[in-house]
């Protein structure tokens, strides 16, 4: 057992040498290595992946009785019916297309900007990074206490700052109108660096000889910019819209803790956690949440499709 | 305006804009560092003020310094127990992704078998799930163990972690396979060549992978909140987050209670910022 790493042989063997080729595989010791990685690892999946996916089809489809979850009744379709004749469901869907709308909105030109300023600058550029970056790394409950602190409507420091400069105040998160972008605000602010750490990467592997040839050409920094940076950022920046819109659609704690009036931060997130701990209705829950998946698969197709560059370099 | 910014993808040459195009992003990074740090001030000095003077809001800076709030947060609210689940959760849920990460990782990435691309494709597809589709089920499948209100339950949904997994293998497929042949030529054993060869050089993909799992782990709240009800079996964040129930726009310990949360996560983050930048930068390129 030279040179190659086998596991077992794949090529298909002549009857008669099965038993011989299993007897080689079983002696090998990459074999028993894979296997006794691999076995738990793989259970661990059926377990705690594949089996609650498969659960969660089933809990779809019947009518899930508390007690006794083995009798639950088969009934179709029923609960997606029940959920889209439910009016709080609609709420959550626009409340949560909206959220993500301003987040996408807000976050990817606003990154691109502070990715290209930390592309221009040498030194320092560590420094700003991990600055920026550090409101992702702080739990997400903290962050929304201390926005609760910040955007008080009477004496918090976001409106003395307005009052300050002369401005109206907002009523931020408590007022039925200003909670959606403030809310999106904070998220904005809270992930920011990450997109920034991702669209920097993608920025500096872009080879100089592009820009060199453009420039040769007589390109601007703006059609350089439009011509070369754009194109070239195709990737990154599809990766980036699909993380963006997959991530601020399952948009949780935020609308959780910050405490927006009335129900103007109710995601669909929320309405699956309500709908299951609170009303006990699993079945409902995981319909909805089914709902919310169909939803991101297809944007995220939609995005693949439409955003995918069509060069290699 | 971002004209200024765009020209050069290598960062060693100056801008040819002059020194409006040099100064003008430092500017805009220091704005955004400021906007950064900013709120966690706020936060750091509110905690030592009194209720009176947070509500009233007119200081920036303690007019007296007061460590009550804290006291009364650790007394009070269990969050010295809260601080020692969030760690042990943390610790378990990180080591075991390590191992099982660096373990499938390497095994995905250099051993041959039927069905290996079928089965990394699958592994992978689970990503694409919104947590909120297994949310019932998998609290379900951790109830039918016994381990609902357990920080075991939250440990056992943490072992592997398929992000872990992609790291790894993407990591594991740049190791020369010469280096795992002279191993074997050698007669070392499977177990020698990775735990003595592999891991080493896996060092800083480990390290970042260990403080990405490690600040989720203690950041995580969604899940927590479904398995662990009993109020001395709860982790910070679910603590953190009962404040707001219990203590109605009391700011002073809402501000102390994320020191506590918020404290040794900027430590980790100090200490590893370097791979953790570096890690995401990887995913983000290959993904």
């Amino acid at each position: 057992m030279a040179t190659q790493t086998v596991l077992s042989h794949t090529v298909p063997a002549p009857r008669r040498n099965l038993v011989s080729t299993l007897a080689k595989t079983l002696r090998k010791p990459q074999f028993w290595f894979g296997f006794i990685v691999l076995f738990p690892v793989l259970a661990w999946y059926i377990w705690f992946a594949f089996g609650p996916v498969l659960r969660a089809f089933w809990m779809a489809t019947v009518k899930y009785d508390l007690m006794n979850p083995q009798d639950s009744k088969f009934v179709g379709l029923q609960n997606f019916q029940q959920v889209f004749s439910y009016p709080l469901f609609w709420i959550s869907v626009q409340r949560t297309i909206t959220f993500s709308l301003y987040v996408y909105v807000g976050t990817l030109p606003l990154a691109l900007f502070v990715s290209l300023c930390l592309v221009a600058v040498g030194q320092g550029r560590n420094f700003y990074q991990s600055m920026i970056f550090l409101p992702v790394v702080v739990s997400y409950v903290a962050i929304a206490l201390l926005f609760r602190m910040l955007m008080d409507p009477q004496n918090g420091q976001f409106n003395q700052i307005l009052r300050a400069l002369g401005l109206p105040t907002s009523l931020w998160v408590t007022g039925p109108n200003s909670a959606l972008p403030s809310i999106a605000m904070v998220d904005i602010w809270k992930g920011l660096g990450f997109h920034v750490v991702i669209i920097t990467a993608g920025l500096l592997g872009i080879p100089a000889e592009m820009y060199d040839a453009a420039k040769v050409d007589g390109a601007g920094p703006w059609h350089r910019f439009r011509f070369v940076t754009i194109p070239l950022l195709g990737n990154t920046l599809l990766l980036e819209s699909v993380i963006m819109v997959a991530g601020t659609l399952q948009a949780f704690t935020n609308g959780e803790v910050l405490g927006c009036a009335g129900d103007s931060c109710f995601f669909i997130s929320r309405l699956v956690y309500a709908e299951a701990f609170t009303n006990l209705r699993f079945g409902f829950a995981t319909a909805s949440a089914f709902v919310l998946f169909v939803f991101i698969l297809v944007l995220t197709i939609i995005q693949v499709r439409s955003l995918k560059p069509d060069w290699q370099y | 305006m971002q004209k200024a910014v765009i020209l050069p993808a290598t960062s060693a040459r100056p801008l040819s804009l002059g020194w409006i195009g040099r100064i003008f992003p430092h500017i805009i990074l220091l704005f955004l560092t400021f906007t950064s740090l900013m709120p966690f001030v706020w936060m750091f000095f509110g905690s030592f003020k009194t209720y009176v003077e947070i509500t009233a809001g007119k200081t920036f800076l303690p007019a007296h310094w007061t460590f009550d709030n804290y006291t009364q947060i650790t007394q009070r609210v269990g969050f010295p127990q809260a601080f020692l689940n969030t760690t042990m959760v943390a610790v378990g849920v990180t080591l075991a992704t390590l191992i099982t990460s660096a373990a499938a990782g390497y095994v995905f990435a250099k051993y041959r078998f039927w069905g290996k691309e079928q089965v990394f494709t699958v592994l992978l597809s689970t990503m694409m799930v919104p947590f909120a589709v297994v949310l019932v089920p998998l609290y379900v499948t951790v109830a039918n163990l016994g381990l609902a209100d357990k920080l075991t339950g939250i440990i056992v949904t943490g072992l592997c972690s398929t992000f872990g997994i992609f790291l790894m293998r993407q990591f594991m497929e740049s190791i020369p396979n010469d280096l795992i042949d002279a191993g074997r030529i050698d007669g070392a054993g499977e177990w020698w060549i990775f735990s003595r060869v592999v891991l080493p050089l896996a060092k800083a993909s480990l390290s970042a992978l260990a403080v990405f799992t490690f600040l989720g782990s203690w950041d995580s709240y969604l899940w927590p909140l479904v398995v662990l009800t009993s109020p001395e079996n709860q982790t910070l964040p679910l603590v953190l987050a009962g404040l707001r129930n219990l203590y109605w726009s009391r700011y002073e310990l809402y501000a102390a209670g994320s020191m506590l949360t918020v404290l040794p996560v900027m430590i980790v983050y100090m200490a590893a910022s370097k791979y953790f930048v570096q890690g995401i930068a990887m995913t983000g390129l290959k993904g």
